[in-house]
């Protein structure tokens, strides 16, 4: 890759960046990294959508992390949904703006160590059946340690019969060589794989894309003892392969099982590609 | 020196006699690993305690050439062993039993126990002491004395067990064998010359075996639910590896792959010692095996996922891969429960039920994830006694409680004797950040009286 000697000029900046995206699109292809046959996962959003460059790539590994170890089950409502969204994806005839609401067709792999099982709860089916999560095509695999975990996810993104991998771990710092086998195993299986964190780790990893997640609070018109309203995150993507970063408050809604922006949510930053492009390299 | 002896008396006869303290556990111990590893010359095996060990030996005894050879190559291998035993092999347990303890006769053929019997004490009848004793006065002493003694008088004098145990002895009157394992419908085993102790051996063996198995379960048209595998190592140890299927299966393949995850999952345990002599594999349940046809799509999609659940469950332990099934409980913890996905596959998971029960007693939100066990909360705030909390601290950190729903009042229940306790309050609450909780309180300020209200935490909601 050649680039040029001097700093490109502001206006030139994105379409730089896309270019070079571009070409790490295709040396990832190259590489078996990317699978061609399974189209993205929308996420139904169109900001986030465009920031992932259509959506969300399946047949590839994701991180998402809780920024505390309370907001534990945040991210996992986060990854559930995402699930729920895949399976609606491969339904044959339901593509479209008018998707009819159905359970998960495809079965969802849900892998915890126990220790995080013990500190953060087991799923529990009656909530997320109401949370319009279908508990009947979700299997769920405690493992006594980390590795285990790893080892089960490597094997469980290997099989096809599977939508959606999700292993969760605890532990900080995953090596870079053991994310790059996850990521090859997905991409090999077609499958969706994602990995659950209680912790975010700023470690370096072979992961498609990384989302922090955390609880937004509800929008109360009045202050005390009513009605709290839908689940209400802050999504934030802090890294991308396919594009830039963001940070946004999405809904789920249960009963039509797709995400909404929030309305009347805090304002949050503007995406770094609106920002005007900095002159003085640092 | 005898039994019944003081160990006062005993020292003073002989110095340099050793104590130890009977242990009875440990001998039952003793004679169970040995009644493990008899399983190589028959699967009916059952314990005569405190000392004995009854094997069923019809149809196997081809397999080591003769009875007298089967005798021999047992005795020879026990002493081995340091014990001291002795043998006997009859048509009936008893005889075997009486030729075992009170005989020289090895080997009784069939028709000959009466004349085998007439000779022993009447202990040979496996009779209680005190009717021994009692016979003894009045002079009868042997089997024989008995045998032409009219039966009746005889049964009014010292019971029917007398003359029951005789019947069985000479064979009027089948004596059942309980056999300490059942008896898997499907067995194939591999003796070695040389013990085999490397794990690719004992695969390929799995696989060889495995094969033989297929044979069988084809005939049958069943397949294999439960698998076991049996390695005798030539000190007498025996290893069982068990491996579950959650279809059933035939390949061999495919059972060589279940028990490469238990072997490796068993790691060390699996000490081979000098190498193991026998190597069995048993199919310990079967069922019928549907017959295998070209699928499409779905069909092959279910096989795989399947493949991958025997495959998890042979590594982490079958109760660790689940599903979760919906129970018809309105105590929280009650209403779900996880089953390990080998048993679940054909069950009626119960989730329709509950969707339908959901909608019409319009049951208020549940969380995402539920602690197995409600965690205590020490510190916690309530404008109103039995309102939501204001303020809690959860683990080190203080919430302060914006908004909340409830009550949802559950009552424990209070049919059951042992499940009784105290009713719960339930809050869905949103702290500040926007962390929601399912929190309870369990009892009534109204009975603080008898025991004061304690809050727990109990879930979180994504």
């Amino acid at each position: 890759m050649a680039l040029r000697p001097e700093p490109p000029s502001p206006v030139d900046a994105p379409r730089l960046l896309d270019r070079l995206r571009q070409e790490l699109l295709s040396a990832e292809r190259a590489a078996g990294l990317v699978s061609l046959s399974n189209p993205p996962l929308a996420i139904g959003i169109a900001v986030i959508d465009t920031a992932l460059g259509g959506g969300l790539a399946c047949g590839a590994l994701h991180e998402i992390a809780a920024t505390r170890e309370s907001e534990t089950a945040v991210a996992t409502g986060f990854a559930l949904a995402l699930a729920v969204r895949n399976g609606r994806k491969s339904r044959p005839g339901c593509s479209g703006s008018r998707e009819q609401i159905s359970p998960l067709p495809q079965t969802v792999l849900w892998i915890a160590e126990d220790l995080s099982l013990a500190e953060n709860g087991q799923l529990y089916g009656p909530g997320l059946d109401q949370a319009g999560i279908a508990p009947e095509h979700l299997i769920t695999v405690s493992a006594p340690r980390a590795r285990d975990v790893l080892w089960a996810m490597e094997e469980a993104l290997r099989c096809r019969a599977l939508g959606v991998v999700i292993g969760e771990i605890r532990a900080r710092g995953i090596e870079h060589v053991t994310t790059r086998r996850l990521s090859l195993a997905a991409a090999a299986g077609n499958t969706l794989g994602f990995l659950l964190r209680t912790l975010p780790d700023d470690e370096p990893s072979a992961c498609a894309t990384r989302w922090m997640l955390a609880a937004a609070p509800s929008d109360l018109p009045s202050p005390r003892f009513h009605d709290i309203g839908p689940p209400r995150w802050t999504v934030h993507l802090t890294r991308n392969r396919r594009g830039h970063s963001g940070i946004w408050i999405v809904e789920w809604n249960s009963v039509e099982q797709r995400f909404e922006l929030a309305k009347n949510s805090q304002p949050v930053a503007a995406t770094a590609l609106d920002r005007p492009y900095r002159t003085t390299a640092a | 020196m005898g039994t019944g002896l003081a160990l006062a008396q005993a020292r003073a006869m002989h110095p340099a006699v050793i104590a130890v303290p009977e242990d009875q556990a440990g001998d039952a111990r003793l004679l169970n690993a040995l009644a493990d590893w008899c399983q190589r010359y028959t699967p009916l095996v059952a314990l005569d305690p405190p000392d004995g060990i009854l094997l069923d030996i019809s149809g196997c005894t081809h397999l080591f050439g003769n009875e007298q050879k089967l005798r021999h190559d047992l005795l020879a291998r026990v002493t081995r062993f340091g014990f001291s035993a002795r043998a006997a092999i009859a048509s009936t347990i008893a005889a075997a039993w009486a030729a075992a303890h009170f005989s020289t006769v090895t080997i009784i053929p069939p028709g000959d126990e009466r004349e085998l019997l007439a000779p022993l004490p009447l202990a040979a009848l496996r009779l209680p002491q005190e009717t021994a004793a009692a016979m003894a006065r009045l002079g009868l002493k042997h089997v024989g004395d008995i045998i032409a003694l009219p039966r009746a008088p005889l049964a009014a004098r010292f019971g029917i067990d007398l003359l029951r145990n005789f019947d069985r002895a000479i064979g009027c009157e089948d004596e059942p064998l309980s056999p300490r394992l059942p008896v898997a419908p499907y067995i194939a085993e591999k003796s070695f010359h040389e013990p085999i102790a490397r794990e690719e051996d004992v695969l390929l063996t799995i696989e060889r075996l495995a094969a033989r198995l297929k044979l069988a379960l084809v005939a049958h048209g069943d397949g294999a639910r439960n698998l076991e595998l049996a390695l005798f190592r030539t000190d007498g140890v025996v290893k069982r590896v068990t491996a579950g299927t959650s279809r059933p299966i035939r390949d061999p393949a495919a059972i060589r792959a279940l028990f490469v995850e238990r072997l490796a999952a068993l790691g060390d345990a699996m000490d081979p010692g000098f190498g193991f002599d026998l190597a069995r594999l048993s199919v310990t349940r079967a069922e019928p095996h549907p017959e295998e046809q070209i699928g499409l799509g779905q069909a092959e999609d279910c096989a795989e996922l399947d493949r991958l659940i025997d495959h998890l469950s042979a590594r982490l332990g079958r109760a660790r891969v689940t599903r979760l099934i919906a129970h018809d409980s309105h105590i929280p913890e009650l209403a779900a429960s996880a089953l390990p996905a080998q048993m679940t596959a054909t069950i009626e998971s119960g989730w329709d039920a509950f969707r339908r029960f959901r909608t019409d007693a319009r049951l208020s939100t549940r969380p995402l994830r539920l602690l197995a066990k409600p965690e205590p909360i020490v510190d916690l705030l309530a404008l109103i006694p039995d309102g939501p909390p204001a303020r809690f601290r959860w683990r080190r950190a203080w919430h302060e409680v914006v908004a909340a729903e409830g009550p949802e009042r559950i009552e424990a229940p209070w049919w059951n004797e042992d499940g009784s306790g105290p009713v719960r309050d339930y809050f869905r609450v949103q702290d500040k950040a926007g962390l929601r909780f399912w929190l309870f309180r369990a009892g009534l300020y109204r009975d603080a009286a008898l025991a004061m209200p304690r809050w727990f935490l109990h879930g979180f909601y994504a």
